[in-house]
């Protein structure tokens, strides 16, 4: 499988503090990466630092085999590397296509490009076909998006980012304020995604959504990474110890094993 | 696989939103004409007279001109949200006033061309306006001053300097040809002897004067053709979208790479030079110019805003609304007069109306969501 994204020995302080420490994550095309861990772990940091908002102390960020350094989100965003945070960044008040081209709007030009007007019918010609591409149903696209659905609005904010040819998706907690169906729904979309060969990165804080999609796990725990499993090759007790640490502080032989499903549960 | 096909139950919602959305949009349109037919009802009783004559239409779209300009100032700034109004517009209007007055009362007297004393008096104090308009855009939108601050502040000090160099009289001594640029209509309607352009017939004599219909005064168009093109630029041109786009949502808009403090500052000039116009409209219509020349025209501006279903939190609102609520406004002060009630009720009528106005606007809001 070909790996479009590398990051290697990743590190980033803040003051005294190391945030991540020693990071490396290969992103390979197809596939969904879970990336857990519990507050703190370094999850928010690592991923800035692969989207251009902070720079790494050291390690180095590899893109289709080529060394990169992003100087902000806007360089990564250039090499298609898209964030989806939680807030989705939709403008609610307009409707779906002139969200999906908001900022890069297309336009029609008149006398010579003297006058310029919208061209909303293109856009939104455009924007069915990007919806249709990931099996996307929105009633109307003239609705305003605050009409719209959490899940629907999801849907809009990953359309948008496929549109402008993301290479790989990042997602932070997508599924949060959700109910249960359209979780499932936007869940459906990441699984899309990655078989249309963009890989996803998500971060959640809920183990049911990490198993229903990723392929594999990523565990941080205090900055440093301290698990990489294959989802379907293991289980959420063994990556809810690992996140909180009762294995590892298990493995130094501290805590007798019988202890083990015991400690594990009051630190989560 | 399909990801979105089990929602019929909200699609159905969806529409009724949609429906929602739709009346929430025409309802002006049911209270303009609600206000005439009540006058019309009102004034045969009262005064036994017609409220709808070409005189009282005409009247009214004279009122509604300079509510409008403003108003359209006001609609572009409340639009592009983030608590964003504009209560500059009025005092912009009275500097381009005295600007243009000072310069047509120059260039007359230095016996310059009427052409050339209107087109440089009229370009003047339009372009003049630029500078506070430049001013209110970079104070929001660099320097982050909440607008509701910056353009109060700016206000004052456009007023004030205004004042200054008018000495607080107002500039008169105007070019002759300078009343009826203001005062005139396109038509003069003459049943005896046909129609004639821009004057009224140089053989008619003063028993002839009621005969002859204006039809259309100049304000008037030149308001038209303004409005359709600030209504263009909001609607059909990208500036227009991102203005509608920092009012939805500033943090989308910047992230999106909207550049975010440059078309905020083109709003405040636009709106200023709006401002601007109605200001060279004001000095042709009264021959002087005069700092406090639209001293109440600001929150009638406003109202007629609100009434045309603007929402003050920005993102939403239309040219064609704000052109209904000037219109509703505008049929309230002529229609108050009509019934020879005191001018002062108008007050009293538009801030019910504007009240009634924002209910009815978040009745629907609520019913939609």
């Amino acid at each position: 499988m070909k790996t479009i994204l590398r990051a290697v020995n990743l590190t980033k302080h803040f003051g005294g503090l190391i945030a991540v420490d020693n990071v490396s994550l290969d992103v390979n095309a197809g596939e969904v990466i879970g990336l857990v861990g519990d507050n703190g772990a370094g999850k928010s940091t690592f991923i800035k630092m692969i989207s251009g908002v902070y720079q790494p102390d050291s390690g180095e960020i590899y893109f289709d085999d080529q060394k990169v350094t992003f100087a902000n989100p806007r360089n990564a965003r250039d090499l298609g590397i898209e964030t989806i945070y939680q807030d989705l960044a939709l403008a609610e008040n307009l409707d779906v296509g002139a969200n999906i081209f908001l900022g890069r709007e297309i336009k029609r030009r008149y006398l010579g490009g003297l006058i310029n007007t919208l061209d909303r019918r293109k856009m939104t010609n455009e924007s069915t076909g990007a919806l249709q591409r990931l099996d996307i149903e929105i009633p109307s696209l003239f609705q305003q998006v605050r009409n719209l659905s959490g899940g629907q609005r999801q849907s809009v904010a990953i359309a948008r980012s496929i549109y402008w040819n993301a290479r790989v998706m990042i997602m932070d907690e997508p599924t949060a304020a959700l109910g249960v169906s359209e979780q499932r729904k936007v869940l459906g979309l990441v699984r899309t995604l990655a078989d249309q060969g963009v890989p996803v990165i998500i971060i959640s804080h809920n183990m049911q959504d990490v198993f229903a999609v990723a392929d594999r796990i990523v565990i941080l725990r205090r900055g440093r990474k301290v698990g990489e499993e294959t989802a379907a090759k293991t289980q959420p007790d063994k990556i809810v110890s690992l996140m909180v640490g009762a294995e590892a502080v298990h493995e130094m032989g501290v805590i007798p094993k019988e202890l083990d499903s015991n400690g594990a549960k009051t630190a989560s | 696989m399909s990801t979105f096909t089990q929602v019929t139950p909200r699609v159905s919602q969806k529409s009724r939103a949609e429906k929602l959305r739709t009346i929430r949009k025409i309802w002006p349109w049911f209270f303009l004409l609600a206000m005439v037919l009540v006058f019309m009802v009102l004034s045969k009783k009262i005064n036994n007279v017609n409220f709808i004559s070409s005189r009282s239409v005409q009247g009214i779209l004279v009122y509604a001109t300079q509510i409008l300009l403003i108003g359209m100032a006001e609609t572009i700034i409340i639009i592009s949200g983030n608590g964003g109004i504009d209560l500059s517009v009025h005092y912009t209007l009275g500097l381009s006033a005295v600007i243009s007055a000072f310069i047509m009362r120059a260039l007359y007297a230095a016996n310059v061309s009427p052409i050339l004393t209107i087109g440089i008096g009229f370009l003047g104090g339009i372009l003049i306006c630029i500078i506070p308009g430049s001013v209110n855009g970079w104070l929001v939108s660099k320097l982050k001053v909440p607008p509701f601050i910056a353009t109060l502040g700016m206000g004052y000090v456009v007023y004030g300097l205004a004042l200054v160099r008018a000495k607080g009289i107002q500039i008169a001594e105007q070019p002759p040809y300078l009343g009826p640029i203001g005062n005139g209509s396109i038509l003069y309607y003459w049943p005896s002897h046909g129609v004639s352009f821009f004057k009224v017939p140089a053989d008619a004599l003063p028993a002839d004067l009621a005969h002859i219909t204006p039809i259309l005064p100049n304000v008037v168009l030149i308001a038209m053709v303004v409005a359709v093109v600030i209504w263009f630029i909001l609607a059909k041109t990208q500036f227009g979208q991102h203005i509608y786009a920092i009012g939805g949502n500033i943090q989308a808009a910047t992230r999106a790479g909207i550049p975010v403090a440059s078309t905020l500052t083109r709003a405040y000039i636009l709106a200023a030079v709006l401002g601007g116009i109605a200001g060279v409209l004001w000095a042709s219509r009264f021959t002087s110019g005069a700092a406090n020349a639209a001293e109440t025209g600001l929150l009638m501006a406003v109202a007629a805003v609100v009434i045309g279903g603007t929402s003050m939190f920005g993102g939403e609102g239309t040219i064609v609304g704000t052109v209904i609520g000037a219109l509703i406004i505008a049929t309230i002060q002529y229609g108050l007069v009509v019934l020879g009630m005191q001018p002062y009720w108008q007050y009293v009528a538009v801030g019910v109306v504007v009240i009634v106005a924002v209910i009815v606007d978040q009745l629907g809001r609520n019913m939609e969501h």
